[in-house]
């Protein structure tokens, strides 16, 4: 990419650092009942969610992580607390080794943090207005804000919304909109919570091309969540997948098929029709399947499947909550 | 960060000509709109003090003149602190919208400093009062010392502050019972500018003293006015409203601070983006 993003001169080789950190909320409850509601006056019932449990994790410069993990597992809590949003109970946190808490405003300068359920934009005013905005509260110098609103222009195809209000902006349009935005003052490291939230499948495309890229090119590090896997597969590199409050998993993903012991199917068309095989390729090393195939009478096509990744996840997920 | 206050000031200001003058019908109806309603807001007081000739000591013009006080003071207000609910700080905060604020590379008070500025569309009160208050002064035929004018102005920016401090000390409610005290800095504030809009000249002195002390309404306007005129009530130095301000705001930025502790400890299950960005 002849346009780069960011102009680095900081060095720093960790992105993230999370040691030992625990986030603990409380959370109100109530029996709905005229004696619930009486004793709440006196004695509130309150559960204690541990939403974080002694986590630890690093993420290198470069890297582009998913961050996954079934609902309440707390994803949000860890990207509130890279964004200095939240505090941890217990733990530290650094970005870019500095403290979302201490050093938020030089943090903010060098981070881009972006809710799929949430807007910087402006509602009244065009797409563009939002974008001097951004000009003016972050001071991005001139030359560095032409050239990356070229960049994203360009890369995101948004020419024709920049004259748009955004009230009028359909959902995948305000995504892209946004990301434009985040992307304005370049953001040497990314959270990105759920950002292909009711996408279309070419918005989709283009948003997961455009992140690849930025990633690949400009070595921004990104950490993403999502539901949908198959997305974050296509996206990241390395999974960290967090469940009932701890890491689960930190690795890639067909690590992930193999600790879920996912089968990898193989459909074999012959002379007399199809067959479909389900193989551990673990235990059957894909050359002596090759082999094996090769030696198989009147075969017309092979077909090697790995398992789905969102039948993997689901297979995890259901064996946590047993846990 | 001076120069960059004053860009945010700009920016703003652009920003709202753009918003009001969107369309120009749209434009002209919300003028009219904030005339009229500014000008019904003061006529009644006005009416009772011309019908009774004056009230509790004070002459008609003198009542028209604190009610053109009140009425700049609400302008100031509106043009300085009410986009984006700078002011009404307990929304922001109770819709879970402070984590935009977080995520912006300025401290948060030159955040809520700027972006509430809104001195196009915000600013009709102010031009409205200013119009009284020539006529207030004109009828009033008074000779003023060149210095009154910065007077003036300093007990307009002391009251502004006054009102703030209490918007921004009920709103600390708003970090420990979210959906509870949503609305609780617009209910101080509306309360406030109602009941401070009344001369309390002529009422009971446990009453005035009241009022200019536990619920200070008094401090917005009628202590202000009798003091621009030399009066202020039971002897009490023109300075009082700044000490009282002062207090103020230290009991408000600690409980405040505390408030914003406990929100980044604890977190807020709760978003609505009502009223974020316009």
């Amino acid at each position: 990419m002849s346009k780069k993003a960011s102009i680095d001169t900081t060095q720093w080789d960790t992105a993230v650092e999370i040691s030992g950190v625990t986030k603990i909320f409380t959370q109100w409850q109530r029996e709905n009942s005229s004696r619930g509601v009486l004793r709440n006056l006196f004695k509130p019932q309150k559960k204690i969610i541990t939403a974080l449990d002694d986590v630890s994790l690093t993420v290198k410069r470069g890297e582009f992580v998913a961050y996954a993990g079934p609902n309440g597992a707390g994803k949000s809590t860890t990207m509130k607390l890279l964004a200095g949003m939240l505090q941890p109970t217990t733990g530290s946190v650094k970005v870019m080794e500095l403290s979302p808490d201490k050093d938020r405003i030089k943090l903010m300068k060098r981070l881009g943090v972006l809710f799929g359920n949430r807007t910087e934009l402006w509602w009244d005013h065009p797409v563009s207005q939002s974008f001097e905005w951004k000009k003016v509260v972050w001071a991005i110098p001139d030359e560095v804000y032409k050239r990356n609103l070229e960049m994203v222009t360009e890369l995101l195809d948004i020419g024709d919304l920049l004259k748009t209000f955004t009230r009028e902006l359909s959902l995948g349009q305000r995504m892209k909109a946004d990301l434009a935005l985040l992307l304005l003052h370049s953001p040497e490291v990314i959270l990105l919570d759920e950002p292909t939230l009711g996408l279309d499948v070419v918005a989709k495309r283009q948003m997961i091309n455009f992140l690849k890229k930025i990633n690949r090119e400009n070595n921004v590090t990104i950490i993403v969540t999502s539901h949908d896997m198959d997305d974050l597969e296509e996206m990241a590199q390395r999974i960290l997948m967090i469940a009932n409050g701890k890491i689960a998993y930190d690795g890639d993903f067909d690590g992930l098929r193999s600790i879920a012991q996912n089968s990898t199917k193989v459909i074999v068309t012959t002379d007399t029709g199809v067959t479909e095989y389900e193989i551990n390729l673990q235990t059957n090393p894909i050359n002596s399947l090759l082999r094996r195939l090769s030696e198989v009478e009147g075969i017309r096509d092979v077909e090697i499947k790995k398992a789905p990744i969102e039948a993997v996840i689901a297979e995890l997920y259901r064996g946590w909550r047993g846990a | 960060m001076a120069k960059q206050i004053l860009s945010l000031y700009k920016l703003y200001l652009k920003m709202d000509i753009a918003w009001l003058f969107r369309d120009a019908k749209t434009a002209f109806l919300m003028i009219i709109a904030d005339v009229l309603s500014n000008l019904s807001a003061v006529t009644g007081i006005f009416l009772l003090a011309w019908r009774f000739d004056g009230i509790g000591g004070m002459s008609r013009h003198e009542v028209l003149f604190m009610l053109a006080y009140s009425t700049i003071l609400t302008g100031i207000f509106q043009t300085f602190f009410c986009g984006g609910n700078t002011a009404h700080i307990s929304r922001v905060i109770g819709r879970g919208q402070l984590e935009h604020a977080f995520i912006q590379p300025l401290p948060l008070f030159v955040q809520w400093l700027t972006s509430g500025f809104i001195p196009i569309s915000g600013s009709s009160n102010l031009i409205s009062g200013i119009v009284i208050m020539i006529i207030a002064l004109n009828q009033l035929d008074l000779v003023l010392p060149w210095w009154w004018i910065f007077s003036l102005v300093a007990n307009l920016i002391i009251t502004t502050a006054l009102i703030l401090a209490q918007s921004y000390l009920s709103a600390s409610l708003a970090f420990y019972a979210p959906v509870q005290a949503e609305e609780i800095s617009t209910i101080v504030i509306d309360e406030f500018a109602y009941i401070g809009n009344f001369p309390l000249s002529g009422m009971p002195k446990l009453l005035q003293i009241s009022l200019i002390t536990i619920i200070p309404t008094g401090l917005l306007a009628w202590f202000p006015t009798l003091a621009l005129f030399g009066k202020t009530p039971f002897g009490i130095t023109a300075w009082y409203p700044l000490f009282f301000a002062i207090i103020l705001w230290i009991i408000a930025l600690y409980f405040f601070k505390k408030g914003l502790k406990y929100y980044v400890k604890k977190g807020i299950n709760r978003y609505h983006p009502m009223g974020h960005r316009r």
